[in-house]
Order: C-alpha cells, then sequence, then structure tokens
C-alpha cells in the first residue's frame, strides 16, 4: 500500500492561474516534485523532465505552513523597513528613509521580485531627490540600474548609471563613481558593447585602485577577464583574472574566488584546456561550498562543467552533471536557470542522435514562456532548437525554429545573438 | 594507502593529524592534510589518493553532499567523515552515499583503525576470466542470457514473431521490452519495413498525439511546419509504443480507432491516411489493475495483448547477470578503447549481492561507468560506484560486534521505508503501521 499516484507537474501547473500572488505556491510544488523510482530506470527516464515529475497533494498541503512561514518572514521585514522609513520621516532623517527604502527593495531582490523591487527604489530615488547631500540619490539610482539591468531594460538602465556617475564625480563621492563605472560596463557588456564595456571596467578599476578597494578591483578585473575572453584576447583574459585572484585568495573572499574560477574555467575551455577547466569548476565548487549558500553561482559553475563534459563529447558525465544542476535548481527555487538546463540536454540528446531529445526543447520554451517569462532566453533555446533539428536532418523544421530565434531577438534588439542565428540561417540555405 | 585529512571550516587538522599518523601509520601508510575545501580539490586533482579523511563542519549534511557529489566517480577516494556529533539521520545519508564511514569527534583509535582495515580487505582481489558469451544480435542491441526464464521468452518470441498478431511485453523498468519488440519485428513479415520507436512516458501530453499521428503546418501554435507522426513514419514496418500505460484517456481512444480501422487522421488534417503497421506495445505497470481504476481503456487493452510476453527481472535470471556483465564488458572496452579480460571475484560478488531495481539497463549503466574508469586488464571492485561497493565496505557492521542498537535498527528500517514512498509520510506511516505523528516526531528524534 503505497497510496495514489502523484499528479504529474505539468498536470498540476495546468491547473494554477497565472496569478502573482500563487508564485510561491508554484515554486514550493515545483520544489518539492520527484521522479519516482520506477521513472528513473524506465526507458523514459533519460527524458525526466520537471513537468514529468510528480507531486502528491498531501505533501503540498503539508509543506504549505513552510511556504507560509517564508512568506510572512519577508513581509515581516519588508514592512519593517517601510516602519524604518517612516520613524526616519518622522525625525526628519530623509537619507534614514532613502536607505529603509533601498533595502526593503533588496530585499525584493533578493526573492526575485525585480519588478517590485524597482518600485521601492523609484519612491527611495524621489525622497534622494531633494536631498542637499546627493549620496542617498546615487545609491538609488546605482539600485535602479541594477534592477533594470536585470530586468533587461538596457537603456534605462544606463540611463540610471550614467546620472549615479555624473553625481557621484561632482560629490567628490569616489566609491559611487567606482560603483556606477561597473553598472555601466555590466550594461555595455550585456548588451554587446564590449568597447564601452571596457572604457567603463578600466575606469572603474583606475578609481578602485586609487582608493585601494581590493574587492571592487578584483571584480572589475574579473570582468575584465570576461570581456578579454569574449573578444577572444585570451592572454589578456588569463592576466585580469590571475590578478583578481591574487586580490580575493589571501582576503578568503570565497564567493568571489569561485566566481573568478568560474570564468577561469570557461577561460581554459575556450584554449582547449580541458582539464584545467575542469579543475577550476571543481575548485570555484569547493569555494562556493565555504561561502553563504547561494544556488545561482553554484548551478552557473556546473552548468558550466555540464557544457565542457558536452563539448569535449563526455556525454555520461555531461548529463549527471545536468542532472544535479537540475536537482539545485529545483531544490534551491531557481526554476529561471531550468530552461537553460533543459537546453542543454537537448544539446547533449542532439549530440547522440536521438530525436526523442525534443522533449527538453519543449520543456525549456514551456518554462521559459510561462515561469521566466524571458524573451532572451525563449530565443536562445530556439536557437538551439534549430540547430538540434538541424543535426538530424530536419532542415525544414531547422530553419523554422532559427527562424523564430531571430524574430525574437529581432524584437530585443539583442544584434550579436541574432548575427549568430542569421549566419545558421545562410548555412542552412547554401 | 594515501590518506588526505582535510579540515572542517574554521578548524584545524593538528591533532587530528597526529591522531591518525600515531593510531594508523605502519608504514604503509602516506597522510597529507589540506587546510579547507578548496585547498582539497586542488591536492585531489594533483595526485592520487586512496581515503579522505573529511572533518564535516556546522552544516554537517551539506558538507557530506558535497563530499558525496565531489567524490562520486568511480576510481575516486573512500571517504570517511568524521564529526562532532553525527546523528542517525547523517550516518544513514552516509550509508546510502557509500561513504566508508562515519565517525565521531574525539577519534577513537579502535573506530579509525576499524575503517582503513575494512578498505585494506577489500584491497584483496582475484581475476576471473570473462566466460564465453553468445548474444543473438538484435540491431544495434543484443538479446543475452540462457536462464530458464529467458529461455521461455525466446519461445514464446519465435511463436509470435512469425504472424502479425499485435503483442504486449510486460516487465520491470530496465528488462529489455524494447529489445524484445526489435526482435519480433526482425524475425517477423514487417521486417523489411521500418521499427518506429515512441516513448508515450516521455512525450510532454500535448505534443504526443501529433507526434503519433502528424499534424498539418498551422494546425496549433507551433506546428511550424507539415509533421509526419510516428504511425507513418512506420509505413508498413512495426510501431513500437513504449510505456503505453501512461497515455490519457482521449489519446487512448485514437490508438483504438487506428489498430481498429486501420487508419489514421493528422492533427488538423481532414484526411484520412491507412496504415499497414505491426503494433507493439509495452508497460511496467499493471494494465488490468489501471483497468480498475479506470485509468487504461479495457477495450483497448484486449486489442493490444493479442499476446503477451512477460520479462523477468535481472535477479529472477540467476548466472545470466554473469553473461551479461561480460557480454557489456567486452562491449564497452571495445567502444573505449580498454584491453579487459576479467573481471575480479569481488566484483562478481557486489553485482550478485545488489537489488538491481533497474534491471539489465542499471547492470549496463553500472558496466559502462566501471569499464571507462578502469586502467588494467581486470575491472576491479574501486571502479564500481560507490553506491555498488558501499553495500560492503560501508556502515553495515556498525558499531562494534556488528550489532545494532533497536534505535539504529528502528531509523535504519523508517529511513528504507521513506525512500520506497519517496518521502512520503502519509503513506511511510501506513506501511509502518504507525501514526504519522508518531512517524514525524521519530523522524525529528533520528535526524530523518
Amino acid at each position: 500500500m503505497t497510496g495514489p499516484a502523484p499528479v504529474r507537474v505539468e498536470k498540476a501547473l495546468a491547473l494554477m492561474p497565472e496569478l502573482e500572488a500563487l508564485a510561491p505556491l508554484r515554486a514550493l510544488l515545483v520544489s518539492i516534485a520527484r521522479p519516482d523510482e520506477a521513472t528513473q530506470w524506465s526507458s523514459s527516464g533519460p527524458y525526466l523532465t520537471l513537468g514529468k515529475r510528480g507531486v502528491h497533494p498531501d505533501e503540498l498541503r503539508r509543506r504549505m505552513p513552510q511556504a507560509f512561514h517564508r512568506i510572512t518572514e519577508h513581509l515581516q521585514v519588508l514592512f519593517k523597513a517601510y516602519v524604518e522609513a517612516l520613524e526616519c520621516q518622522q525625525r526628519g532623517d530623509a537619507p534614514g528613509v532613502v536607505a529603509a527604502l533601498l533595502r526593503a527593495g533588496r530585499l525584493e531582490e533578493d526573492v526575485g521580485r525585480h519588478t517590485q523591487a524597482r518600485a521601492w527604489y523609484e519612491v527611495a530615488l524621489g525622497v534622494a531627490e531633494a536631498l542637499q547631500d546627493r549620496r542617498p540619490e546615487v545609491e538609488a539610482l546605482r539600485a535602479l540600474g541594477y534592477v533594470c539591468l536585470a530586468l533587461g531594460e538596457y537603456a534605462a538602465g544606463a540611463r540610471h548609471f550614467q546620472r549615479s556617475l555624473a553625481l557621484a564625480e561632482s560629490e567628490f563621492d569616489q566609491a559611487g563613481a567606482t560603483a556606477a563605472s561597473e553598472g555601466l560596463g555590466e550594461v555595455a557588456l550585456a548588451q554587446g558593447q564590449w568597447g564601452g564595456a571596457q572604457a567603463w571596467y578600466s575606469r572603474g578599476l583606475r578609481l578602485a585602485e586609487a582608493a585601494s578597494d581590493a574587492p571592487r578591483a578584483g571584480r572589475l578585473e574579473r570582468q575584465l577577464g570576461v570581456l578579454a575572453r569574449k573578444q577572444r584576447d585570451l592572454a589578456a583574459a588569463g592576466e585580469f583574472l590571475r590578478r583578481a585572484r591574487e586580490r580575493f585568495e589571501p582576503a578568503g573572499l570565497a564567493d568571489e574566488m569561485a566566481g573568478v574560477l568560474n570564468e577561469q574555467g570557461r577561460l581554459d575551455a575556450q584554449l582547449g584546456r580541458y582539464t584545467a577547466a575542469s579543475a577550476a569548476y571543481r575548485e570555484a565548487l569547493a569555494w562556493a561550498q565555504r561561502a553563504p549558500r547561494d544556488a545561482r553561482l553554484e548551478l552557473s559553475i556546473r552548468l558550466n562543467l555540464a557544457e565542457l563534459d558536452l563539448e569535449a563529447d563526455r556525454l555520461l558525465e555531461a548529463e549527471a552533471e545536468l542532472r544535479r544542476a537540475e536537482q539545485v535548481a529545483i531544490g534551491g527555487h531557481v526554476i529561471r536557470r531550468l530552461a537553460q538546463i533543459y537546453t542543454l540536454m537537448g544539446r547533449l540528446r542532439g549530440a547522440q542522435g536521438d530525436e526523442t531529445g525534443f522533449v527538453f526543447f519543449e520543456q525549456a520554451i514551456e518554462l521559459a514562456k510561462v515561469v521566466e517569462r524571458s524573451v532572451a532566453t525563449e530565443a536562445q533555446v530556439y536557437h538551439a532548437y534549430g540547430l538540434f533539428r538541424s543535426r538530424l536532418g530536419q532542415q525544414d523544421e531547422a530553419r523554422a525554429y532559427l527562424e523564430r530565434a531571430r524574430e525574437l531577438f529581432d524584437s530585443l534588439g539583442e544584434a550579436v545573438e541574432r548575427e549568430r542565428v542569421e549566419q545558421e540561417l545562410r548555412a542552412l540555405s547554401a | 594507502m594515501r590518506i588526505l585529512v582535510v579540515a572542517g571550516e574554521g578548524g584545524s587538522v593538528g591533532g587530528l593529524l597526529q591522531n591518525v599518523r600515531q593510531w594508523a601509520d605502519d608504514g604503509r601508510l602516506e597522510i597529507d592534510t589540506a587546510p579547507d575545501l578548496p585547498r582539497a580539490v586542488r591536492q585531489l586533482a594533483g595526485r592520487r589518493w586512496d581515503v579522505v579523511l573529511a572533518v564535516l563542519g556546522e552544516h554537517p549534511d551539506d558538507d557530506l553532499s558535497w563530499w558525496v557529489d565531489t567524490l562520486r566517480a568511480p576510481g575516486s577516494p573512500r571517504l570517511i567523515a568524521v564529526a562532532p556529533a553525527p546523528s542517525m539521520g547523517l550516518v544513514l545519508r552516509a550509508e546510502k552515499a557509500g561513504v566508508l564511514d562515519v565517525l565521531s569527534l574525539p577519534l577513537r583509535r579502535d573506530e579509525l583503525v576499524r575503517a582503513l582495515e575494512r578498505l585494506r580487505s577489500v584491497g584483496i582481489e582475484t581475476a576471473v576470466p570473462l566466460p564465453l558469451v553468445e548474444p543473438h544480435a538484435v540491431g544495434p542491441y543484443a538479446l543475452v542470457g540462457q536462464s530458464p526464464a529467458m529461455l521461455d521468452v525466446y519461445k514464446l518470441l519465435a511463436r509470435v514473431a512469425g504472424s502479425s498478431a499485435t503483442v504486449l511485453v510486460q516487465g520491470e523498468s530496465g528488462t529489455g521490452k524494447e529489445v524484445v519488440a526489435r526482435a519480433i519485428h526482425m524475425n517477423g513479415p514487417h521486417a523489411t519495413g521500418a521499427f518506429v520507436a515512441v516513448n508515450c512516458a516521455a512525450i510532454p501530453e500535448n505534443l504526443l498525439e501529433s507526434e503519433l499521428f502528424g499534424h498539418e503546418k498551422g494546425s496549433f501554435t507551433g506546428a511550424v511546419t507539415r509533421k509526419i507522426g510516428r504511425f507513418e513514419q512506420a509505413g508498413s514496418g512495426t510501431l513500437f509504443l513504449d510505456e503505453i500505460a501512461d497515455m490519457s484517456l482521449a489519446l487512448q481512444a485514437k490508438i483504438l480507432r487506428a489498430v481498429q480501422e486501420r487508419e489514421i487522421e493528422r492533427v488538423g488534417g481532414g484526411e484520412t491516411i491507412p496504415i499497414d503497421v505491426r503494433l507493439i506495445a509495452a508497460t511496467n505497470r499493471d494494465l488490468k489493475d489501471a483497468i480498475k481504476q479506470g485509468r487504461f481503456r479495457e477495450d483497448l487493452y484486449y486489442r493490444l495483448a493479442v499476446v503477451t510476453i512477460r520479462l523477468p527481472t535481472l535477479v529472477e535470471r540467476g548466472d545470466d547477470l554473469v553473461l551479461l556483465t561480460a557480454y557489456y564488458v567486452r562491449l564497452f572496452a571495445e567502444r573505449y578503447g580498454k584491453k579487459i579480460h576479467a573481471i575480479s571475484d569481488r566484483v562478481l560478488e557486489l553485482l550478485r549481492a545488489h537489488a538491481w531495481v533497474g534491471n539489465v539497463r542499471e547492470l549496463r549503466n553500472v558496466i559502462e561507468r566501471a569499464v571507462i574508469v578502469a586502467t588494467d586488464e581486470t575491472l576491479r571492485a574501486d571502479h564500481l560506484p560507490d553506491e555498488l561497493r558501499g553495500e560492503e565496505t560501508t556502515l553495515a557492521d556498525r558499531p562494534q560486534g556488528g550489532l545494532l542498537t533497536l534505535a539504529e535498527a528502528e531509523a535504519r528500517h523508517i529511513a528504507r521505508v521513506l525512500a520506497h514512498t519517496n518521502g512520503q509520510i502519509g503513506a511511510a506511516a501506513e506501511i509502518l503501521g504507525i501514526h504519522r505523528n508518531t512517524l514525524t516526531r521519530k523522524m525529528k528524534e533520528y535526524g530523518l
């Protein structure tokens, strides 16, 4: 007697309307979803996706208090931040009001509620703009810049960082100017404007070094390393990363070390140094284990490791790593990365000539649309899906998916990725 | 034997190292230390180690998972975890993951020596030459086995293959249902046609219909081109519907129509397309039970189960395990360019002792991974994954004297039942015959 069979996630999610208020319930449902033991060894086991996992209503009911606790806890700290803002207002401490409102925004960002965070930051900016001291405004603008970046609103992000930089410079706020330069570099990098990114990061680095701000200087060097790798200046990338490591390791900054080693792995992979890349990723995971738990960072490292295995044709290892990443994403409430995980799974099946691998792309598209709501991710999935179909000799379907990817990249104004898709389409027609 | 002693977060291994050297150093041990996890990873990458003695930090469960994950590859050093006060839950999780031992701090000499002795004792292995196997090739697969249970399958297969009858293959996951379906196809009147396999459980429910019957361009969102379905692709060959029990009732009705009328319609198309396909279905579920529960159509069952072939589990196949092992060792040795001519007696013991929930598929998986990491001509126990090695060399004989306390036995049984019910407390409580509140209390008590 093992009770009734679990309900499949695909069916469970179909019963839940797309309401913002249900997001925590949706996250809880996904996090407790499990494959049953029989499925793991069945012939459908290798194709298992989130939708095919099962949930027991009984378990969902049992775990609901935990979800309520998390929601209440979040609302409590959020409300407290607001009350603090009110108290500051009462005693005429306007910078304190801004600080409390910014804290509330960060709390929202921590749980992935970027739109809500932006609302808090906008209120904070409104208060800060009326102040004599411009530093709170510099900070509020920077927070807005980053949240716009997270929302994919690059132009708005760049405007906030520019204003933040101009104000910081006029106030001789070196730390503010450094941070704004870093933010402008991030926006340029996200848009593929590498020359601009390099100029902003270099400027930020000069400022950070002048202020002896080692952690920020290390982060900027890491970003310059990322940029150099993207521009295929691999020697320069290696040098930047080495310098970043030298700043982070003596200070024992575990999360920063994990980040820089993750990037070192990507560089080694690009140089074709499989063993070195694998060692760098493994060490990155060890540093991540020392740092406060950050499922996003761990996922990033594991996905890079899986991609490395995939490119080196080590398909068994790649699959094992992707399944671990899937577990981290589901257990760690980082469902947004599942689309990327399933896209890689699909690529892996494509490498094995396995047509049924299409199920991973279908699931990834579904997740990109419904859970992640990211056009960029959807475009990337269609791009990979097109290549998968092409690899299997299904040229008409390949063309259709690549055209869909091109259309989506067009809608985002994403020039670099669009050009890559265009090249694939030209190759198909040739 | 080379041992790497790794400190927990913020800890030091000075005292521990001194004790380990003092107690365990008999001239055959080489011991080194790592002050933290990142440096341990660097040292592990640098040379070969036999044992990692790791002190778990403030979050022992997380640390244990991390170590198990880091040392998961066959051929990695074995793990001895050390924690100030290991909970029963931690010990059970370690046991399940194949950890060599979990020791409590302060470390006791007898416990450490016993753990290392256990590892040494399993190091003595005798090579057994691989037996000769005569596989019956089935396309890219093969039928291997001479057990009475399999001989019955071969006889039935030979009788049914010659006809065009619809066949239902039943068996647990990994017993080889698709191989049998291919064998029927290759030895039957449809052999000149294609063999098309569809895994009904793998494909999202909303796509399965178009996958089977095809669709016209634009018939639904995502129908970017016209698609020829699997029924049509199979032509005058065989369509193998795997995991048929996972199909919705609506789709079952459409399959029934296709089987009865011998014609299909593409999704979004008005044209009726005649089919001349042999249908073989397979399931790992009890379809009669599914019929009782209203989840499977009875009329479709009788259409599919004109002939039913039941496949035995790997455990029921006795010495076929050895033949299959030999077959897969040779297959993967050739694929990965290895020269493996023997397996050790201990490997055979471990394989025989394993439960094989995933049957032949699980065995294939285990042997493939073992062959990949094997470096010499004999497949040895340390080439096997920890889960298998763990069954012999882990915590089974804890504590001293090999006898468990009542609490330990209870905790282990609860952990097993919870694993069986996939963590469902209600179902586990029902099996254990206790109230769910009692079970919850015991789970807390044992740290499960």
